[in-house]
């Protein structure tokens, strides 16, 4: 798997920036260069715009599968909602429309946990959270464009903020408040969280759940499970940061928790191959799980470009738009 | 049991706890880092925890062991094979150094008689199975039964002459080296740091140090009897003393029994003393102090002889020659006469050189032929070369010379000097032939410091036949002049073939023979350096003789044979300490790719 470090999204900069784009396409910057070009609001519209234009996809095109109803055919509607079927018995075209593509109801659970405030090299990478507040509103952005009701949830040890879900273009700008304004607490609760997300969402519609996992798993994917059996879409984003990916350090040190404060006393060296081994088990763990469920799962880092991020989820079976 | 040759290098020993001292320093302070995926760390140390621990364990053990196998490697131990009820066959050879110093009394007893009773006591100890050498001062290693060995022993008496115990050390090791059973060497000495050298030891080496120290001592380390032949008047004499019992002490120098000259002399400082010389003939000058603990240093010999000094006549037109002369004779070394012709061929004897007309060179050959010398001049030999031979004369250039051709069969006989060893100065009958001509044309000679001495020695005692006027010490070789055909001392005679070499046996004055004529004089006196009796230390003995146990000699004789049934533990000590090192990094190594 490839990211685009700093090198990379210079280049990336260079290949897609032509004359006549006077803006940089900020869903394929280094994470870190593109928040310093710009405020949460205007990075995130430049990210959403970068990466659809990128997309070459009409933004119409939902991911819902729920029919609602048939109508007439008038010129100017895609011929792919054209339903063939319909035409050989009645021998008139008629388009299929569906009721989420306009009334899909979203819930973005954000993990605010101080471990979510961490970043192994300030100098290059977002900490955690910092990335997930862009993200956030990126998808926010994205899913309020198709006229998709979103909301928010963040959470630490207690839940911490919850805007319900709403349709409005303006809506979008609440919840980029809500997510500024968020603050690393200090432990992870998921399970409150997911729950207060099925008094939220009455109707079927879909739940994104950002964190970095370190928290209880078993506890996690109960709630996640139950979710998905109340046939909501489930997609879980593993935001990791590239030091956790490896263990570094001085020869020896005393590795201490931020949360519990649990501490472990070790030389990296002698360790590394065996945490390299271990993080990738979690995760093989982590997807294995989800994906027994319906469950997506996407690994991302935080010094993979936020339009990258972005595709990943729409790359799966059932995209976001 | 074991024993070590350095044992203060134990002291060294609590640096094995150098390893966990580390440890704990290591785990008081370990800086922390911020790591929110301490989660992933726990689950992988629990899985390893158990491993870790041992794995930290036994690294800790063997560092600590390893330090230890170097540390006790280097003490050098060693351990016996055997229980002291006996020993298997055994090759040991005794050195006993019966050299002058052994001569010493110590509480009121020969320092020999210590050492003859300590290596009494060692040859008991052996059994018919056992090869046994006895090593003294004359250098000849003597095998025989433990019996035998105790006789020679027993009949050693303190030699005249040094012993160097590294040498003997060596020649000892050579000798075990032919032998196939376990060697080793005890060495009996007074350890006088003076005769000490360095050897490469490798056979176990005990070293057995005498109880007593040895007495302060003082004697005569040189005596000069200055230019020779000495005249009716006599000549002052620098005698030199040496040794450490004091600062000063009267000396007293007479000539042939006559009543002697007394002064106060200065330890290490030359000090000159006038003697009277006799009639004309050879005298033996005697320098003594009075006596001490150490006898044999206390009376310094030399050869004297007494004759009328030379009358020479000089060439006219050589410049250096006449120089030279004229000197001589203002110092009372030479008068005018025509007993000595130097430069051309007299009625009598003669010191000839090269013509300086070419022209008469056949004239000259004809002349020395008539006269019986042997020797002639043969062509002109232009390479520059340097005087390489010869007691006569030291180094010096020589641009230009007539090669020397002898008529007679032995082309060595009579050769006093040579250059790229081809005769340069040589004599025949009475007729002495000097190959260049006394110019700084033809060599350096004429110009350098050496040129009186020369000439002095040439017109009194060369030309005249006194060849050679030689010093040793007993038991050193000495190289004979050519024309010796034997020697005589205190109504001893020797003979010898010409140019043969002789070790003088003992102190003494030794007169060289050419037929009836006595041609020179060999002095054989102690070597100075045994008027040293200081004792080399523990320290300096080891640091000569790598290895060496150093004990006292009531345990020497159970020593002597134990020894040589140690076993070294140092190598199998440096084989382990290797292990566990390889054991340590395989360990780490093989750990890191584990986890």
């Amino acid at each position: 798997m490839t990211y685009y470090g700093t090198h990379q999204y210079v280049a990336a900069r260079m290949s897609t920036a032509t004359p006549f784009q006077a803006r940089p396409r900020f869903d394929l910057l280094d994470p870190l260069e593109a928040s310093r070009l710009a405020g949460l609001e205007l990075l995130t519209e430049g990210v959403v715009e970068g990466f659809l234009a990128g997309l070459h996809r009409s933004p119409r095109r939902g991911f819902s599968v729920e029919f609602a109803e048939h109508r007439m055919y008038q010129p100017g509607d895609e011929l792919r909602y054209v339903d063939w079927k319909l035409l050989g018995r009645k021998d008139r075209l008629y388009v299929k429309q569906f009721e989420e593509e306009t009334n899909l109801r979203a819930m973005i659970v954000v993990d605010a946990s101080r471990s979510m405030a961490w970043t192994g090299d300030p100098e290059t990478l977002l900490p955690k959270l910092a990335y997930v507040q862009r993200i956030a509103a990126a998808l926010a952005l994205v899913l309020l464009r198709q006229r998709d009701a979103t909301g928010l949830i963040a959470f630490d040890e207690v839940v911490r903020q919850v805007i319900p879900s709403k349709a409005r273009t303006t809506h979008w700008h609440t919840l980029v408040r809500a997510l500024r304004e968020l603050q690393a607490g200090q432990g992870t609760a998921a399970g409150p969280a997911l729950r207060r997300v099925v008094d939220l969402l009455r109707r079927r519609g879909l739940v994104v759940f950002i964190s970095d996992l370190l928290l209880d798993q078993t506890t996690a994917l109960r709630a996640l499970k139950f979710l998905r059996h109340r046939g909501h879409q489930v997609m879980v984003l593993h935001v990791m940061d590239p030091f956790e990916l490896e263990l570094h350090g001085p020869a020896e040190a005393r590795f201490e928790d931020p949360e519990t404060h649990q501490a472990v006393i070790l030389r990296p060296k002698d360790w590394a191959e065996a945490y390299r081994a271990t993080v990738s088990g979690v995760v093989s763990d982590w997807r294995r799980q989800c994906r027994s469920q319906g469950i997506q799962y996407h690994r991302i880092t935080t010094d993979m470009p936020f339009g990258l991020a972005l595709r990943r989820m729409v790359a799966s079976p059932s995209g976001l738009v | 049991m074991i024993s070590f040759l350095q044992p203060w290098v134990l002291a060294a020993l609590p640096l094995a706890g150098i390893p966990l001292l580390l440890h704990l320093i290591a785990r008081r302070e370990p800086p922390t880092v911020v790591f929110p995926a301490v989660r992933y760390l726990q689950a992988v140390t629990r899985e390893h925890e158990r491993r870790l621990k041992l794995r930290h364990w036994l690294l800790l053990l063997l560092r600590t062991l390893l330090i230890l196998a170097l540390i006790i490697a280097a003490a050098g131990p060693s351990a016996a094979l055997r229980q002291a009820g006996g020993h298997g066959p055994s090759a040991l050879v005794l050195v006993l150094d019966n050299s002058a110093s052994a001569g010493q009394v110590v509480n009121g007893t020969s320092r020999l008689t210590d050492l003859r009773a300590a290596a009494r006591r060692i040859l008991d100890g052996a059994t018919p199975a056992d090869g046994l050498w006895l090593l003294t001062a004359d250098g000849i290693p003597q095998r025989g039964s433990a019996a035998e060995l105790s006789r020679v022993v027993d009949s050693l008496a303190a030699s005249d002459r040094r012993m160097d115990l590294g040498e003997a050390v060596t020649t000892a090791g050579q000798v075990l080296s032919a032998d196939s059973r376990p060697g080793g060497i005890a060495v009996l000495s007074d350890l006088q740091a003076t005769a000490l050298s360095p050897a490469q030891v490798s056979t176990p080496l005990l070293v057995i140090r005498m109880e007593g120290q040895n007495p302060p001592n003082i004697g005569v380390a040189s005596l000069n009897a200055g230019s020779q032949p000495w005249t009716v008047e006599g000549a002052p004499v620098v005698v030199t003393l040496a040794g450490d019992s004091g600062r000063s002490a009267p000396v007293t120098v007479s000539l042939g029994g006559r009543a002697g000259r007394a002064a106060l002399a200065l330890v290490g400082t030359p000090s000159s003393i006038a003697v009277p010389g006799g009639a004309s003939g050879w005298w033996t000058l005697r320098a003594f102090v009075d006596p001490d603990e150490f006898r044999a240093d206390d009376e310094r010999l030399a050869a004297v002889r007494v004759a009328p000094i030379a009358a020479a006549s000089w060439p006219s037109g050589d410049q250096y020659l006449q120089a030279a002369g004229a000197v001589l004779e203002t110092n009372g070394r030479a008068r005018k006469g025509p007993e000595v012709t130097v430069g051309s061929l007299g009625p009598a004897a003669s010191i000839v050189l090269p013509p300086a007309d070419p022209a008469q060179l056949g004239a000259v050959n004809r002349a020395l032929e008539r006269r019986g010398t042997g020797w002639l001049f043969d062509v002109i030999v232009p390479t520059p070369g340097v005087v390489d031979s010869g007691p006569l004369l030291g180094t010096e250039r020589v641009l230009k010379r007539y090669r020397l051709r002898t008529t007679r069969n032995s082309a060595s006989a009579g050769v006093l000097a040579t250059v790229g060893g081809e005769p340069w100065i040589v004599r025949g009958a009475d007729v002495v032939v000097i190959g260049s001509r006394m110019d700084p044309e033809w060599t350096s000679l004429p110009l350098s410091a050496a040129f009186m001495p020369f000439l002095d020695a040439m017109i009194n005692r060369v030309a005249r036949g006194q060849i050679a006027s030689l010093a040793a010490a007993p038991g050193d070789p000495v190289a004979l002049p050519d024309q010796t055909t034997g020697l005589i001392a205190n109504d001893r005679k020797w003979t010898i073939e010409g140019g043969a070499s002789f070790r003088p046996p003992e102190v003494g004055v030794y007169y060289l023979l050419g037929g009836r004529d006595t041609i020179g004089v060999l002095t054989a006196n102690l070597d100075p350096r045994e008027s040293e009796l200081t004792p080399a230390s523990d320290g300096e003995v080891r640091s000569l003789w790598s290895g060496a146990r150093i004990v006292e000699p009531g345990p020497a004789a159970a020593e002597a044979f134990a020894q040589v049934g140690r076993a070294d533990l140092q190598a199998p000590l440096l084989w382990l300490a290797f292990a566990l090192a390889v054991t340590e990094v395989l360990l780490a190594s093989g750990w890191r790719q584990r986890t």
